[in-house]
């Protein structure tokens, strides 16, 4: 990531040429046409279906459209509405507790898997396809699996090791519902981070550490100045894709809590399904939806920046 | 957002694909009319197969196609925005058909002879809900179904306990059950819906029916008449289980049809349901009592499947043809004997005995809509509820109510 800031040799301006010296005759196009025509379908498929219907989105945030029958214009009133909407403004903090939460939680955890499966261990590769179950199974899945553990067998333990809290299904209690979300989003996301993280710590040459070991440095020593530092870039890549894919929880949620008890754990997208698909309030949620957009655009430009200003210049 | 986008993709799609596959298959080639059917109870389909077949047979140059979807409201919508309306449509008349009444996308029926033999209060809900213009009729009824509760008729007879018709036998019938040590009720408050059934039955008999009215002119609130039914509520749902709050309603259905619980507070729509795990017990079912006037009780049914068309549409004749059929009574009757519903024809009938107790209510006039669709699909009410019976804390249930409804009508003005 570090190098990919400093200018590469095709943003150079090319040395201004001799005046007299015979012009190279180039070639009528210099790209083969088979780049074109990988490229520009691409561009126009994501142009109909990604770009478009996101124009559209932000144009019906600017009425009163039900997503059906006749709609008209009402300025900035939707935008207005968000404002003071208690139901948002409690989805909007749920959300960004939740993610910030689970994704310390998933890097941590990742990073310390990722170290210890690069290690020498045995059955290393069994266990990498172990650890990378997680990410093919379909989380609404899984969410149902996990509920059953936390509605069902969870309290039998805490009733029988007499823990109070456990004794009943934590996702009916709306204190600690959130918990149950934060442990299936971590146990699922970690999978593809320890991936990240492992491509990472291979590219750290050995010589390090037998250089580190000669001098005697300790295992916590040897990570903090060799292994943490070398992977830094993609320390920020993985913060800043969680960060993004925690803030767009929604399938998690599903099937875990619908978002109750109440509305304790209502995210914002659910919120957007429901009030805008559910609830006829599409060009309402529709304005929420680019809020949201924004948020999560500044959000991951801010975090990446910030975490690769202290990315070391390797 | 990709969310969103990838709904504006999918829509963007299916409005490409949609004109292409309808452009291959034309209104068949023999010069019959292909009818769009429409309808959206899955668990229906075989017994509106018989319906078609036997309709086709009288009526050979229509070919009526059913068109079954999941999630059938989401997918009515999109038709809508491509203005697509199917021919013939039936749909659950709830607060979602309301708003597609109101948005004038729905045929009118009234004054049509075809409402002539329907029940007049039957008729009543369909308004309420929603009116293309004043006065419409937007669907016509097909089949009811009734809130009310669920009982274990041999529990009952063994503890000496009579079906209660008033509130005050409700709970003494509860107490009597709490005091031989058997739970009274069987909640299943994880699906926050579940409390809607009775919760809709004490606001229709505690809240005066202008209540709405008085609301929409800013006269009156929630937290000045709902107090006296969520109060109701919290003491019904007292008296059930203590893992209430982490039971679905899937395995409520199942705790029920085991036995060992007197009452379960559910509509008839859940009596196919238990009635699959088999009890070994006789089914009773009654309206929850909820004044201790039994005279002037109101039953809470709601029209489970109506029938309409699009404001304009497509094939009128044939259309109107096949939706006469449907409402001729024998049809109903038909159907409501295969789907445990109730007819709301002007002599309500039903297929299932159980539900022979709620039928006088059709009778005498005295059935009101679910209150709950009245209420727009975008204030989460289960979800408060849930929470209500959570805390406890009927002021703050009925202040975020207030606030909400205040804010939706904001947004809609």
């Amino acid at each position: 990531m570090a190098t990919a800031a400093a200018p590469t040799p095709a943003h150079v301006a090319p040395p201004p040429e001799p005046p007299d010296a015979p012009r190279p005759l180039r070639p009528p196009s210099r790209v083969p046409r088979a780049f074109w025509w990988m490229v520009l379908p691409a561009v126009a498929i994501f142009f109909v279906f990604h770009t478009l219907p996101v124009l559209q989105g932000i144009f019906f945030s600017f009425t009163d459209y039900a997503g059906y029958g006749t709609w008209q214009f009402v300025g900035l009133r939707n935008y207005l509405n968000l404002f003071g909407n208690d139901r948002i403004a409690h989805s909007y903090l749920f959300t960004f507790q939740f993610a910030i939460v689970a994704t310390v939680l998933t890097n941590a955890l990742a990073l310390t898997i990722a170290m210890g499966l690069n290690a020498r261990i045995r059955l290393q590769t069994t266990l990498r396809g172990l650890y990378f179950i997680p990410n093919v199974l379909a989380v609404l899945v899984v969410g149902y699996v996990f509920n059953y553990l936390f509605s069902n067998s969870l309290p039998v333990l805490g009733q029988a090791l007499g823990v109070e809290w456990l004794s009943t299904s934590i996702l009916a209690n709306e204190d600690l519902a959130w918990l149950g979300i934060v442990v299936l989003a971590v146990w699922q996301a970690c999978a593809f981070n320890i991936i990240l993280y492992l491509a990472g710590l291979q590219t750290i040459p050995g010589e390090l550490y037998e250089a580190a070991s000669l001098d005697g440095a300790s295992t916590w020593r040897r990570f903090r100045s060799i292994t943490f530092p070398l992977i830094s870039a993609f320390f920020t890549i993985n913060m800043v894709l969680s960060l993004k894919n925690f803030l767009q929880v929604f399938d998690h949620v599903i099937a875990l809590t619908n978002g109750g008890p109440g509305t304790a754990t209502e995210s914002i997208s659910l919120v957007i399904y429901r009030g805008g698909f559910q609830g006829g309030e599409y060009a309402y949620q529709t304005a929420n939806a680019v809020v949201y957009l924004v948020v999560i655009i500044v959000l991951s430009l801010a975090q990446l920046r910030f975490l690769q200003s202290r990315e070391v210049e390797s | 957002m990709t969310r969103r986008a990838r709904g504006g993709a999918c829509l963007i799609a299916c409005a490409v694909l949609v004109p292409l596959v309808a452009c291959s298959s034309p209104a068949s080639g023999d010069g019959r009319v292909q009818l769009d059917f429409f309808q959206f109870k899955s668990e229906a389909v075989a017994t509106f197969d018989a319906i078609i077949a036997d309709f086709e047979a009288e009526h050979p140059d229509i070919d009526v196609v059913q068109n079954n979807v999941p999630d059938a409201e989401t997918a009515f919508r999109t038709r809508l925005v491509r203005e697509d309306v199917p021919d013939v449509v039936t749909l659950n008349v709830n607060g979602v058909f309301g708003e597609f009444a109101d948005a004038g996308v729905l045929y009118d029926w009234a004054d049509d002879p075809l409402l002539e033999e329907i029940s007049p209060a039957v008729v009543r809900i369909v308004q309420d809900l929603g009116q293309s213009s004043p006065g419409a009729v937007n669907a016509l009824p097909f089949a009811n179904n009734s809130s009310g509760f669920v009982y274990n008729a041999d529990l009952l007879a063994a503890q000496g306990v009579e079906v209660p018709t008033t509130w005050a036998e409700l709970l003494t019938a509860m107490d009597t059950f709490e005091q031989a040590g058997t739970t009274p009720v069987y909640a299943t408050l994880k699906d926050g819906w579940t409390a809607l059934p009775a919760f809709n039955q004490l606001v229709a008999n505690t809240v005066p029916a202008d209540f709405w009215e008085r609301l929409d002119a800013g006269e009156t609130t929630f937290a000045e008449e709902w107090r006296p039914a969520a109060d109701q509520l919290a003491e019904l749902f007292a008296f059930a289980q203590l893992d209430r709050f982490s039971r679905d309603y899937n395995a409520g259905n199942q705790e029920f049809a085991a036995g060992g619980v007197p009452f379960y507070l559910q509509g008839s729509f859940a009596i196919p349901a238990i009635v699959s795990f088999e009890p070994a017990f006789e089914l009773g079912f009654g309206n929850l009592p909820t004044t201790d006037d039994a005279a002037t009780q109101l039953l809470v049914s709601g029209v489970d499947v109506g029938v309409t068309m699009g404001a304009q549409p497509r094939h009128p004749e044939q259309s109107r043809l096949f939706v006469e059929y449907l409402m001729q009574p024998d049809v109903m009757r038909q159907y409501s004997q295969d789907q445990s519903a109730i007819t709301p024809l002007v002599d309500a009938t039903t297929g299932d005995p159980t539900l022979e107790p709620v039928l006088p209510f059709f009778d005498d006039d005295r059935v009101t809509g679910y209150v709950d669709h009245r209420i727009p699909a975008s204030i989460p009410l289960a979800a408060m509820l849930q929470q209500y019976l959570i805390d406890g804390d009927a002021d703050a249930f009925l202040t975020q109510l207030d606030e909400e409804w205040d804010q939706v009508a904001a947004r809609r003005s």
